[in-house]
């Protein structure tokens, strides 16, 4: 168990995904949960007769964006400081952590709460703020189990998919007092939604993802189905939000086709629960958007892996990609596994894409299957 | 060189070539408005109510404060028991809020919330009302992201999908709204 979860340093796919195929009833539910997700965004897409031409739509003016890049981030800054929010440019992780850390001590922040941000995984933030004595609360529901259990995530979109809702129950009994041997979803669903409840209510500062930034509005767009990430970003007077180069969009329009198609492709949801356009800080409050370049720079020195960062994040590719359900996200080497995982991710570790072609031979299939990019 | 000239100048030696932005022209499929936001509501586990208005919205208020919960209003013509206070946090024992929605998308059931003051209200209620004007409908959301409005220093957020019990499958946990509200209502005040 520990085995599976913990693996990490520079053992190559196929030894990881060696370990999640021993126990071959968790794979063969792991596949199917996602193969579920894969259905339903099969008949969200169906649902709706324009899909084709909204996918076209998303990939040119994702790739229209990043040819304008320069332009349309400096925009937004711009735009961004007409609203009163504060705007900070940083080259890598361990700059975004620092600034964070600045930010929160200025402001003395003790808890931070979080929503779903796969930027401060890759940059590795929470255990540097927590050497630093700050408590970093996570607060979707599924990456709190994976902090409380102490794993990192194992989906872009659902991050704790690979545990089975007994050990959650178990996780549950252990750290927040729930009733041993319950598993009823409602009962920790519940147990959770208290918890948290009073972080949120107790919280400095909040910190949240950015989907998208809107480069003519000066606002940021953050989807939640939980409400986490509006519950954080309103309640403490301190809001702050990480986002890398490339989800900057240029108007209300190109949100408008992106929104039409993250959350069908991610969970054949028609849309997330909460869309929130944040345009400046609440009332008496402050807002801070951490623009992070983290090697996209680098990666956009290569044509193939350049459009890589087209990617909006949906998790349909890893949903579909029949290696990942089958080998688990952990089998991967980096934070953002599946197929785009292997993309965005071949800079910082070669042994996803080079010594094992297959994933690679996956990421080409996936893309030209769900047709994204 | 400071992080952002860095990345500027780094910018300049993108292997891309320039790609124009492409023209958004989505042909809107007729339908009934009304009815193809209603089923929409439907799908995503919220309630719509079509008839009475704002009256029929106040009775109700009235129900539920006669149940002794705490209701706060923020929609003109109906009132609760509580008033805004000082403070976001001490929203946190509200049991229905009432707020105007903007703006309705046929497509997907969402509505528009804009929120300036307490902007945590429409998320840390128990549960939500929302009282949308028939005429404030649209089809899709390329119309409704060029109609809303989205001031400086304001949360705007599409509301949608209350699914209020928990998605799951044998072994598997997946929680929606798990912290904000967990039920939407849509009042429609115009009558059919
Ligand atoms: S690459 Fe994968 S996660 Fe990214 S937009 Fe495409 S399907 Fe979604």
């Amino acid at each position: 168990m520990t085995e599976l979860y913990s693996a990490s340093g520079s053992k190559v796919h196929s030894h990881k995904a060696d370990i999640f195929c021993r126990d071959e009833t968790r794979v063969d539910w792991h596949s199917k949960a996602l193969w579920v997700l894969r259905e339903k965004r099969d008949r969200a897409a169906a649902s709706i007769p324009e899909w084709e031409q909204l996918r076209q739509l998303g990939s040119e003016l994702k790739l229209h964006t990043l040819t304008h890049l320069t332009d349309y981030l400096q925009q937004f800054e711009q735009q961004c400081q007409a609203n009163g929010i504060v705007v900070h440019w940083y080259k890598d992780g361990q700059e975004h952590n620092q600034i964070v850390l600045n930010i929160l001590a200025k402001h003395q922040v003790k808890r931070l709460v979080k929503s779903k941000s796969m930027l401060t995984e890759e940059c590795h933030m929470n255990p540097f703020l927590e050497q630093h004595g700050i408590e970093v609360v996570d607060t979707d529901l599924g990456e709190r189990i994976i902090q409380l259990a102490k794993m990192p995530p194992s989906h872009i979109v659902v991050p704790a998919i690979h545990m089975k809702k007994q050990e959650v129950g178990e996780l549950f009994h252990q750290q927040l007092g729930t009733k041993k041997g319950e598993s009823d979803p409602l009962y920790l669903t519940r147990a959770a939604r208290a918890h948290l409840r009073e972080k949120f209510l107790t919280a400095d500062a909040a910190m949240t993802g950015v989907n998208m930034a809107i480069a003519d509005k000066g606002a940021v767009v953050v989807c939640t189905n939980e409400g986490n990430a509006d519950m954080g970003a309103n309640l403490p007077k301190l809001q702050l939000h990480s986002m890398g180069i490339d989800k900057v969009v240029p108007n209300m329009d190109a949100a408008g086709v992106l929104l039409r198609t993250l959350a069908r492709n991610a969970t054949g949801q028609p849309v997330t629960t909460y869309s929130s356009f944040y345009r400046g800080p609440q009332q008496g409050g402050e807002m801070h958007v951490i623009i992070v370049d983290n090697g996209r720079t680098e990666m956009m020195k290569d044509k193939i892996l350049a459009e890589s960062l087209k990617c909006i994040r949906c998790g349909g590719c890893l949903n579909t990609c029949p290696v990942y359900r089958r080998s688990g996200g952990y089998s991967y080497n980096y934070t953002i596994p599946g197929p785009i995982g292997i993309a965005v991710g071949a800079q910082h570790d070669d042994t996803n894409s080079i010594p094992w072609p297959a994933p690679y031979v996956a990421v080409v299939l996936m893309y030209a299957q769900l047709r994204c990019h | 060189m400071s992080s952002k000239n860095s990345i500027l100048s780094a910018l300049k030696q993108s292997a891309l070539t320039a790609h124009p932005m492409p023209v958004i022209d989505i042909e809107v499929t007729p339908q009934p408005l009304v009815d193809t936001f209603a089923a929409s509501l439907a799908t995503v586990a919220g309630e719509l109510h079509q008839q009475g208005g704002l009256a029929a919205l106040q009775a109700k208020v009235d129900e539920l404060m006669a149940q002794g919960l705490q209701v706060l209003s923020l929609v003109e013509g109906v009132s609760g028991n509580r008033q805004v206070p000082n403070t976001a946090h001490e929203l946190a024992d509200i049991d229905y809020a009432i707020l105007a929605g903007e703006l309705g998308v046929a497509e997907n059931g969402a509505i528009w919330v804009s929120q300036t003051q307490h902007r945590v209200t429409p998320f840390i209620c128990e549960n939500l009302i929302l009282a949308l004007p028939e005429k404030a409908l649209v089809a899709n959301m390329h119309q409704a992201v060029n109609q809303v409005s989205l001031a400086q220093g304001e949360l705007g957020v599409f509301v949608a999908d209350h699914l209020k019990r928990q998605i799951l499958n044998k072994h598997w946990l997946w929680g929606r709204t798990v912290h904000a509200a967990f039920r939407c209502i849509c009042i429609s005040v115009i009558r059919r």
